[in-house]
C-alpha cells in the first residue's frame, strides 16, 4: 500500500527537477502575491486620501491664514484710539553682489545716480565683495524703488518688510518709546510691552495707552516754548488723572523722533521724567504740612511759627527768599514759600514719620509704573537726622522723578489714598492699581484751600489760569555741579492741581538749569519761568479734558485767608 | 425575471448615484466657502488699504503739523473761561439788539393800515401784473382780527418773494419762451421756480413789486 507506484516514481534527478520548480513556483506566487498586496495597499490608500479629500477636503484656491487682519506687531494707540504706533510694510533695497549678471561698473554708477547717500567707489566696492547680502535702503519711496526695479538687475533685491512708524513722530516719545531694526522694543512701552505686542496670539489687540495726544501736544508745546525762551538745558512734564494715577500726558524734552531713533542724541533718548531724579525743591513742602497736619502736629492752618530772618540749626543755617522776620501762620509759610517754617514744621514731624510717609507715598522706591526705564531716588538714607529731615522737608537732599512728584500731589488731593502711576486706559480691561492711605481726608481738604492760596497770591501767580481754579506750588532747587550747590544753575519745578474745589489733575511742570531773562527781571525761579507754563497748558487742557471753567466757584478760601497778614502791596 | 437579474445593477446604479449627489452636494458647499474667502480675503485687503490711508492721514495731519499751522498762521488760543456759556439763553443774550433810540425813524402807529403795494412802473401786461401785486395784499384782508391791524416788522422777506415766484411763472411777459416754461413748471417745480427767477427780468412789473417787497 504504501510501495511507491512505478508511474510515479520518476528517475531521481527528475524528481528533484519537479520538486525544484515546485519550489521556485511556490516563492514566485508568494513574491507575486506580496506586489500585489503592495500595489492594492498603494492604490486603497490613494482611493481613500482622494475620498477623504473629497468629503473634507479643502479647494485649490484656499488662501490659508489671510482672513484676519494681524499686524506684524500689535498696534499702540492713545485712549481717544489715535494710533501712535503701527506696523506698516515698506519698501526696502538690497543688493546680492553674488547674483549680479550685468556689469557691476555700470550697475555701481546706476546705483550712485540713484541713491548718492553714497558713492560709486563704495557701491563698486559693495559689488566685488563677497558677502551675500547688503541692505542698501529700508523705507525707500516708491519713486526709487520704481526707478531700482527699472533697472532689471536680479543682484538688486527689492522686498516689502514690516516696518514700525510712529505717526505722531515726536508726540509722546519718551511713552511709547521705539523699537531697534529687528522689530523689538528697547524703550518706552515698546520695550515694557514687548511680548504682548509680538505675540501672535495677543499682538491684534492694540495697546491703548493712557496718554490723550492733544493733552500731550499741548503740554510739549507750551514746555518747549518755555525751554527754548529760557534757554533751559532740558524740561519734562507730567499730566496726571489724581483719581486713577492715569498719566494724561508724560513729555521729556528735548525730544527725539522715534521713527529716527537712532539719530537721536543719548540727551534726547532720556526720559527725564521718569529716569532723571531731581531735587525737587519747595514743591516737597505740602506734603510736609500735610504730614503735620495729619500727625497733629499742625492743627491748624493758623498755627504761628517763629519766622526769623536766618535759623540756625546746628551747623546749617536756612534762609528764605522772602523773610518774614516775624511770626508767621502755616497758611503764610505755604504762600511765601518760606524754607524756615517748614523747616521747624519738618523737625516736629520728625525724622521716623517723615520717613515713613514718604515711604508710603512710593518716594523712596523706584517709581510704580509700567515701563521699565525708572531711576533710583536719592535719600539720606542712614543719614536721616534733624537736619536731613528739615532738607527733605523742603525738598532738598531727596531726588526723585518728576512722575514721583505727580503721584504724591495725586495722593495728597485726591482724597488721601496713593494710587500708583499708570500708562495704560483704566477701563473694563485694566483697573486702577492696588491702593492704600497716605493722608487722612481731612489732610487733603485742608491741603486745597492752601494751595490754591499759593496761586492766588502767593509765589504761583503766574500759574494762575482764570477760571480754572488752580492750586499749586512752586520749587526751585539749587543743582550741585561740581560737589557744590550753585544758585547760578537751578531746577524749578511747579506742581499745580485743578480745579482746586474738586480736584481731578495734577500736571507738573520742570525745567532743568533755566537762564534769567530781561522779561523775568532777572529771576530764574519757579514762579517767573515754569509756572506760566502750567497757566499756559491748563487754560489749553482743560477744556478737552472736561472742566469748565468758572469764574463763581473756587476753593475754601474762608479757610487760610484769616491766616494771612494783609500787607499793603497785596 | 429579467427585473430579478436587473437588481443588482439598479442597486449599484442607486448607490452610485446617491454617492454622486453627496460630492455634488460637497463641491457646492466648498464653491460657497470658497467665495465666502474670497470676500474675506477682499475684507481683509480693504481693511489692510484703510489702515495704510489711515497712517497717511495720521501723519500728514499730525497734531506737531497741526500746532506749527496754528503758530505760524491761524493762532489760535485757548478759549478764556468768558467765552464758555451756561447755555442758550445766555448765547442769546450776546445776540441782543442794543437800545440805541433812532431819533429819525419814521413813526408807525399800532393801528395804521399796511401801505399798499405800488402800481407797477411800466405796464405792458396790466391786467395780470395787478392780479399779480394784490393777491397777497387781499389775502392778508380776509383775515380779519387784531392781528391785521398790526404792522409787523419782520424779515419775512424771503417767504413773500418765495411765494410770489411761481406765481411770476405763470404770468410771466409773453416771451418767446414762456410756453416752454409753462410746460416745464407743470412737470419739475424746482425747475420751474428757478426759470422763474430768470423769466422775472423781462418782465419789469415783476421786479418793481418784488424790490417793493423787498424794501419792506
Amino acid at each position: 500500500m504504501n510501495a511507491p507506484t512505478p508511474a510515479l516514481v520518476g528517475r531521481p534527478e527528475r524528481l528533484r527537477l519537479v520538486g525544484q520548480r515546485r519550489q521556485i513556483l511556490a516563492v514566485v506566487h508568494q513574491r507575486l502575491m506580496f506586489g500585489m498586496m503592495v500595489y492594492a495597499g498603494i492604490i486603497a490608500v490613494i482611493v481613500l486620501r482622494l475620498l477623504w479629500l473629497a468629503a473634507f477636503g479643502d479647494h485649490v484656491g484656499r488662501k490659508g491664514v489671510l482672513t484676519t487682519l494681524v499686524p506684524p506687531r500689535g498696534d499702540i494707540v492713545d485712549r481717544d484710539g489715535q494710533p501712535l504706533a503701527s506696523s506698516i510694510d515698506v519698501w526696502s533695497i538690497a543688493l546680492q553682489p553674488l547674483k549680479v549678471i550685468g556689469d557691476k561698473l555700470q550697475l555701481a554708477r546706476a546705483l550712485a545716480r540713484l541713491m548718492p547717500e553714497k558713492d560709486e567707489a563704495t557701491y563698486f566696492a559693495m559689488l566685488r565683495s563677497n558677502k551675500p547680502f547688503f541692505y542698501l535702503q529700508r523705507r525707500a519711496s516708491p519713486q526709487l524703488v520704481e526707478a531700482v526695479n527699472a533697472l532689471g538687475e536680479p543682484g538688486v533685491a527689492l522686498e516689502r518688510t514690516p516696518d514700525r512708524l510712529y505717526p505722531q513722530t515726536s508726540l509722546a516719545a519718551h511713552v511709547i518709546g521705539y523699537t531697534d531694526i529687528d522689530g523689538h522694543g528697547v524703550a518706552g512701552v515698546e520695550r515694557a510691552f514687548d511680548k504682548q505686542l509680538s505675540d501672535p496670539t495677543t499682538r491684534g489687540q492694540a495697546i491703548t495707552l493712557s496718554i490723550s495726544s492733544k493733552v500731550q501736544q499741548a503740554l510739549e508745546h507750551e514746555l518747549n516754548a518755555a525751554m527754548t525762551e529760557f534757554s533751559a538745558i532740558g524740561a519734562a512734564g507730567v499730566v496726571m488723572d489724581v483719581h486713577t494715577g492715569e498719566i494724561i500726558a508724560m513729555t521729556s524734552l528735548p525730544s527725539l523722533n522715534p521713527n529716527i531713533a537712532g539719530q537721536g542724541s543719548p540727551e534726547a533718548r532720556f526720559n527725564r521724567a521718569t529716569l532723571g531724579v531731581y531735587e525737587l525743591g519747595s514743591t516737597f513742602k505740602p506734603f510736609t504740612v500735610g504730614m503735620a497736619m495729619d500727625s497733629g502736629v499742625v492743627k491748624s492752618v493758623g498755627q504761628i511759627y517763629n519766622c526769623p530772618k536766618e535759623f540756625h540749626y546746628g551747623k546749617v543755617t536756612v534762609h528764605d527768599t522772602h523773610p518774614f522776620g516775624r511770626a508767621c501762620s502755616v497758611a503764610e509759610i505755604m504762600k511765601e514759600s518760606s524754607n524756615i517754617g517748614t523747616a521747624q514744621i519738618a523737625l516736629q514731624v520728625g525724622a521716623a514719620r517723615q520717613r515713613q510717609f514718604l515711604t508710603k507715598m512710593g518716594f523712596l522706591a523706584p517709581v510704580q509704573v509700567e515701563l521699565k526705564e525708572r531711576g533710583r531716588t536719592l535719600t539720606p538714607g542712614n543719614n536721616w537726622g534733624d537736619i536731613a529731615t528739615m532738607t527733605v522737608g523742603f525738598g532738598h537732599g531727596i531726588a526723585v522723578t518728576p512722575l514721583h512728584l505727580a503721584t504724591g500731589y495725586a495722593t495728597l488731593f485726591n482724597g488721601g489714598v496713593y494710587h500708583p502711576a499708570t500708562i495704560l486706559k483704566v477701563d473694563r480691561s485694566h483697573s486702577v492699581g492696588p491702593a492704600h492711605r497716605v493722608f487722612s481726608e481731612d489732610t487733603s481738604y485742608k491741603s486745597r484751600a492752601l494751595l490754591r492760596l499759593v496761586v492766588a497770591q502767593g509765589t504761583g501767580k503766574k500759574a494762575d489760569a482764570p477760571g480754572y481754579r488752580v492750586g499749586g506750588k512752586t520749587g526751585t532747587a539749587e543743582k550741585l555741579q561740581g560737589g557744590h550747590y550753585t544758585s547760578a544753575a537751578v531746577v524749578t519745578t511747579f506742581a499745580g492741581v485743578f480745579p482746586m474745589d474738586e480736584p481731578r489733575y495734577v500736571v507738573v511742570a520742570m525745567l532743568d538749569d533755566p537762564k534769567p531773562t530781561k522779561d523775568t527781571y532777572g529771576f530764574h525761579t519757579a514762579g517767573w519761568n515754569v509756572a506760566p507754563v502750567v497757566s499756559r497748558t491748563i487754560s489749553r487742557i482743560a477744556p478737552m479734558l472736561g472742566i469748565r471753567p468758572d469764574m463763581n466757584r473756587d476753593a475754601n478760601m474762608s479757610e487760610v485767608l484769616p491766616f494771612v497778614h494783609e500787607t499793603k502791596e497785596h | 425575471m429579467s427585473v430579478r437579474s436587473f437588481r443588482p445593477v439598479i442597486a449599484v446604479v442607486t448607490v452610485a448615484a446617491a454617492a454622486l449627489s453627496c460630492y455634488l452636494v460637497s463641491l457646492r458647499v466648498a464653491t460657497e466657502r470658497a467665495s465666502l474667502e474670497d470676500v474675506e480675503t477682499k475684507i481683509v485687503l480693504a481693511q489692510r488699504d484703510i489702515r495704510t490711508l489711515q497712517t497717511e492721514i495720521g501723519t500728514r495731519g499730525r497734531l506737531e503739523q497741526l500746532e506749527r499751522w496754528n503758530v505760524k498762521v491761524l493762532a489760535l488760543s485757548a478759549p478764556k473761561a468768558d467765552q464758555f456759556l451756561d447755555g442758550g439763553y445766555q448765547l442769546a443774550r450776546l445776540a441782543r439788539p442794543s437800545d440805541e433810540v433812532h431819533l429819525d425813524a419814521p413813526v408807525v402807529l399800532a393801528s395804521a393800515p399796511k401801505p399798499r403795494p405800488l402800481p407797477s412802473l411800466t405796464d405792458d401786461d396790466a391786467d395780470v401784473s395787478s392780479v399779480a401785486t394784490d393777491t397777497p395784499h387781499r389775502a392778508d384782508r380776509r383775515n380779519d382780527g387784531p392781528a391785521s391791524m398790526m404792522h409787523v416788522a419782520s424779515y419775512g422777506l424771503a417767504a413773500g418773494a418765495n411765494a410770489a415766484a411761481p406765481r411770476g411763472s405763470i404770468v410771466a411777459p409773453p416771451t418767446s419762451s414762456s410756453k416752454t416754461v409753462r410746460n416745464r413748471a407743470s412737470h419739475d417745480l424746482p425747475v420751474a421756480t428757478a426759470d422763474a427767477k430768470g423769466s422775472t427780468h423781462h418782465g419789469p412789473a415783476l421786479t418793481g413789486s418784488s424790490r417793493e417787497k423787498a424794501t419792506h
